[in-house]
């Protein structure tokens, strides 16, 4: 075991991967030994795996993503990093038209082992802080990853490398140099498709991934001084979604509030929301909430960003509005 | 054609502001200066009518905007998000500009997207038929990106009136242009769409300026789009916190020694416009001046929560209508 930031997980993630297997090669822009990628996001991996696997490109995102396809197409294993989610648009027609379907429409002779890894959310960075994780999320044929923590986040990119298919991997900022986890050195693997219970409980759910994960268990520690129990309940990856872990937690509470660091309208988390509403309702009485960014663009100044986002106060406010009234 | 001594005089004060504002904001922490990279910006937006729109690069974007009349306390509270701002701490207002100035920023962090907005732009001035042009600036690496090679495609097909301008400081964060692109020069790429494509030694104000002077000219008088690669030099980090350890010493040595100030005050004093004391004099009224600006924003209140605005997101619809 070794303690790890989010940054060093995600990096000893990629790098064992491609020790193992001579097919993957990552391409980005300034992720050579010289700038180590923004945010260090590459840190070492130029050094250590020299100009042929870890590949400097134009800021060309379009083409990044198309070529990272054609590569995975043709016997490659690729990694493509966009730098910020902010810029997933640039590569939005050649990843979800074209590479989305391809094992389908191929009647299942083709596949596209590929992973695009983007930056993102609010944090200590000026701007960059969208996620539109509902653009890759909408559509079927790409998975998603949002880890919470260091070993998650090893433990899926491994995953994510492995995988067959498109995997957008996206890693958070305000956690990506913050808290040291112990991360296993033996080999391991979080599967895309399996929450975790971050925090147990009885009373409510609460469902977040990533930052909003770290804030949940926040304001579970808080609701446990009020004497409401609440279980802290991690997809980790938005696609495949986990909903039966979901719904066997709701089942027991009753209670389900969402925590989405991004808009709700049209959240994978809402479809999740639906899903258990689906499900549950109609049995006994079954109350749910959803705890979102404000609805407009993310205001820039930094008071407005953080009132515009959900927090430890907003997630326990929606746990007590649903707690209280029963 | 030699420049008089008033324009020669207005450049200078220009060019000295712009160093004293890139140099001070640099120190803000996330800020992306453009140091050494002021004759192209000034160039490239001296001399163009109130009616004219402009899109200059991110870098260098304040000194622009003020060039067109924005005040210096005002985008400066943008740049720390405050109150007093233009959007009121809604925006980056070091990337994004205030547009009633007919300066176009960026409304997000993508590079490129404002290379096809202000083609838009012209395509309506070419539409109203005013002669209104516009003066667009982006750096070389942007130059990478398909908005580039679309929108430049399709000014060309319309004629639009529109100068695109490379401010090509060397450098895409770490990456070298020589890495990032195989032509000699970026102008180069100008025949693939069928427009005049020009070099320029960008930290020459006085060329720079001219050269996008009789680009505008053209544009004006209908004959299209003309792309200008304005050469200069990155002396500064990609942003505040870069150490900038990987310009090799004797290429940032060389470009140091044809700094667009040094170079314009070593031009004013041959040519006996200014002497060194009037020279300095004028840097020195610049310092105050934006010190005082900045000390001013920071000063400045932070937005309320009244600025969130959650219901203030659609223009009202039938407004215009009536
Ligand atoms: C579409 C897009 N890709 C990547 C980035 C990240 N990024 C910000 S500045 C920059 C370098 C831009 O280089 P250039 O256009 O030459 O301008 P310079 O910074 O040198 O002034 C990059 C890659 C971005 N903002 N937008």
């Amino acid at each position: 075991m070794s303690q790890l930031t989010f940054q060093e997980a995600v990096i000893q993630g990629i790098s064992e991967e491609m020790e193992r297997d001579e097919r993957i090669f990552h391409l980005g822009q300034d992720i050579g030994p010289i700038y180590n990628g923004a945010m260090h996001s590459a840190k070492g991996l130029g050094a250590k795996f020299g100009p042929r696997r870890i590949i400097q490109t134009p800021i060309s995102e379009s083409a990044m993503v198309g070529a990272g396809i054609g590569a995975a197409l043709a016997g490659r294993r690729p990694i493509v990093q966009l730098m910020f989610a902010e810029f997933l648009g640039l590569g939005l027609t050649p990843l979800a038209c074209d590479a989305a379907a391809m094992w389908y429409k191929s009647d299942g002779t083709v596949s596209v082992p590929l992973v695009i890894r983007v930056l993102y959310g609010a944090g200590p960075h000026r701007g960059h802080s969208e996620d539109y994780q509902a653009w890759v999320a909408s559509v079927p044929g790409i998975k998603v990853a949002m880890p919470s923590c260091p070993r998650d986040a090893k433990g899926l990119m491994k995953a994510a490398l492995r995988d067959n298919n498109p995997v957008v991997f996206f890693e958070h900022m305000a956690l990506y140099h913050g808290a040291r986890q112990e991360v296993p050195e033996e080999d391991y693997v979080v599967p895309l498709g399996e929450a975790e219970i971050k925090s147990e409980g009885s009373d409510v759910t609460i469902v977040a991934t990533a930052l909003m994960a770290q804030q949940a268990l926040k304001a579970a520690e808080q609701l446990r001084g009020e004497g409401i129990s609440a279980e802290v309940v991690d997809p980790r990856s938005i696609v495949p979604m986990d909903i039966e872990t979901v719904r066997r937690s709701v089942a027991k509470t009753r209670r389900l509030v969402v925590v989405s660091e991004s808009w709700k309208t049209g959240d994978p988390l809402s479809d999740l929301t639906a899903s258990i509403a689906e499900d549950l309702a109609g049995n006994a009485p079954l109350k749910i909430a959803r705890v979102g960014l404000q609805n407009t663009p993310r205001p820039f100044a930094m008071p407005l960003a953080r009132a515009a986002m959900p927090n430890v106060q907003t997630i326990t406010e929606a746990v007590r509005r649903i707690t209280e009234s029963s | 054609m030699t420049p008089d001594a008033n324009l020669l005089t207005s450049l200078y004060h220009l060019v000295a502001k712009g160093r004293v504002l890139e140099s001070l904001l640099g120190k803000l922490p996330g800020f992306h200066p453009g140091v050494g990279e002021e004759g192209v910006v000034v160039g490239a937006f001296f001399g163009l009518k109130d009616s004219d729109y402009i899109a200059p690069h991110y870098r260098g974007a304040l000194l622009a905007a003020h060039m067109r009349g924005a005040d210096l306390r005002r985008l400066i509270a943008g740049v720390l998000g405050k109150v007093t701002s233009y959007s009121r701490g809604r925006v980056r207002g070091d990337i994004c500009l205030p547009l009633q100035f007919n300066t176009l920023g960026m409304f997000s962090g993508v590079l490129g997207n404002p290379l096809n907005i202000s083609t838009g732009i012209a395509l309506a001035a070419s539409l109203d038929g005013k002669q209104g042009v516009v003066v667009t600036s982006f750096g070389e690496g942007t130059s990478n990106l398909g908005a580039f090679h679309e929108s430049l495609n399709l000014a060309a097909c319309l004629a639009l009136p529109i100068v695109y301008i490379c401010q090509n400081n060397g450098y895409a964060m770490s990456t070298r242009t020589d890495y990032a692109l195989k032509c000699a020069s970026v102008a180069d790429r100008a025949q693939g769409y069928g427009m005049p494509g020009i070099r320029v030694e960008g930290n020459d104000v006085v060329a720079m300026h001219q050269a996008v002077q009789s680009a505008v000219a053209r544009a004006r008088a209908g004959e299209g789009p003309t792309l200008i690669d304005a050469v200069t030099y990155r002396i500064s980090g990609h942003y505040s916190a870069d150490p900038n350890d990987y310009q090799p010493k004797d290429e940032r040595a060389s470009w140091l020694k044809k700094d667009p100030l040094l170079l314009l005050k070593a031009r004013l004093q041959a040519q006996g416009v200014m002497t060194e004391a009037q020279l300095n004099e004028i840097e020195k009224a610049a310092e105050a001046e934006i010190t005082q600006a900045i000390a001013e924003a920071q000063a400045d209140p932070d937005p309320g929560l009244e600025v969130l605005g959650p219901d203030d997101l659609y223009s009202p619809v039938l407004e215009r209508v009536a």
